[in-house]
């Protein structure tokens, strides 16, 4: 069964462009617009990553890492955040919070595809 | 005094010649209104015809700015998004293009996801994130867009056209209208844009007096396609 990979982004297109690169590779994705709709998704269901925004409306792509972190079910789970940012400071929020990777837009899809890999 | 603080002094003299306003109003030089960190590098001047604080873009710059000044840059086939809060009067502005060689195709990732688009899409992002960190909220954000004329001789495609194809759907896949726009054509044109008041003024110019734009826009988009877009990822 094809793994299921969660991609959490308040623009359109970032999103589109995201499921794009993982349904060639033969993921399974679901979108989520922001870090409240997708914790309210992985409250109740389970995914074998999560690509987040950093900057969101309603709830950060850094509190949903920590929130994640919170449920059982996502204790291992591999959490990347795909954003803009890419100050040190920024990073090391992240990784406080939990997040497994950094990846800073624009993104390779190869490359995006090869970390996940990596992690998966 | 040494000669070399000499010229520095005489320098500070002419400069604090060349900013003061016609009336005689010294142009606040050195004290441009304070600004994100990472906008330190963005040339900012007293405007002393327009009585504000301007930032001048280069290509492949943007800015934003909660202080009532103008953003200016001159685009020939880039494009520039202006962007605010309607509501708060904050906003900006960014200056950019698609690279050229990396869309050739659109690779085996189909157009939603060619180097272009993703190019584009965070020079977008990046703008609208910064709106919103300041407070601005996505239902009040208002948009304008120019630039994009077919003014690069020697370019078999028409990149404008690209560019403004681009800029155009990016806003509409987002949710956003257009409430101005001046875009195509074959004139190169001065931008001044006003986020406080949403105020964008275009001058249009004639092409023969602009050799420096060319260049400069040449020279951005090989920049843009000898550079692997997107390279940037730590594991922790």
């Amino acid at each position: 069964m094809a793994q299921l990979i969660m991609t959490v982004d308040d623009s359109a297109s970032m999103r589109e462009m995201v499921r794009a690169t993982l349904q060639s590779a033969g993921y399974e994705v679901i979108e989520a617009i922001d870090g409240q709709e997708a914790l309210e998704y992985a409250r109740e269901n389970t995914c074998d990553l999560v690509i987040a925004d950093v900057n969101m409306p309603r709830m950060d792509g850094i509190t949903l890492v920590s929130e994640l972190r919170a449920l059982p079910h996502y204790r291992l789970t591999p959490l990347l955040l795909l954003t803009t940012e890419s100050s040190q400071e920024k990073k090391l929020e992240g990784k406080r919070a939990g997040a497994t990777g950094w990846i800073v837009k624009p993104f390779n899809p190869e490359r995006l595809l090869a970390t996940m890999a990596r992690v998966l | 005094m040494s000669s070399h603080k000499r010229h520095a002094a005489a320098d500070r003299d002419r400069d604090r010649d060349r900013d003061r306003g016609s009336d005689g109003e010294l142009g606040p030089h050195g004290a441009v209104p304070p600004t994100l960190p990472h906008f330190a590098h963005i040339t900012r001047y007293w405007d002393r015809v327009h009585r504000r604080f301007a930032a001048k873009l280069l290509p492949g710059e943007y800015y934003v700015t909660t202080a009532g000044e103008q953003i200016v840059t001159v685009l020939g086939s880039c494009v520039s998004a202006c962007v605010r809060d309607r509501r708060l009067g904050i906003g900006g502005m960014n200056h950019f293009m698609l690279p050229l060689a990396a869309s050739k195709g659109a690779s085996s990732w189909g157009t939603a996801v060619s180097a272009a688009t993703r190019y584009g899409s965070e020079a977008m992002e990046r703008l609208i994130n910064d709106i919103l960190k300041l407070g601005g909220r996505r239902e009040s954000l208002e948009f304008k867009l120019v630039g994009g004329g077919k003014v690069l001789a020697g370019i078999a495609i028409d990149i404008g056209v690209r560019n403004i194809e681009f800029v155009r759907k990016y806003v509409a896949d987002e949710g956003f209208s257009v409430a101005g726009q001046d875009l195509g054509d074959i004139y190169p044109r001065k931008v001044h844009y006003s986020p406080d008041t949403g105020k964008l003024r275009v001058q249009k110019l004639t092409a023969v007096r602009n050799k420096t734009l060319f260049e400069r826009e040449r020279h951005y988009l090989e920049v843009l396609d000898s550079e692997t877009v997107g390279n940037d990822i730590e594991l922790f």
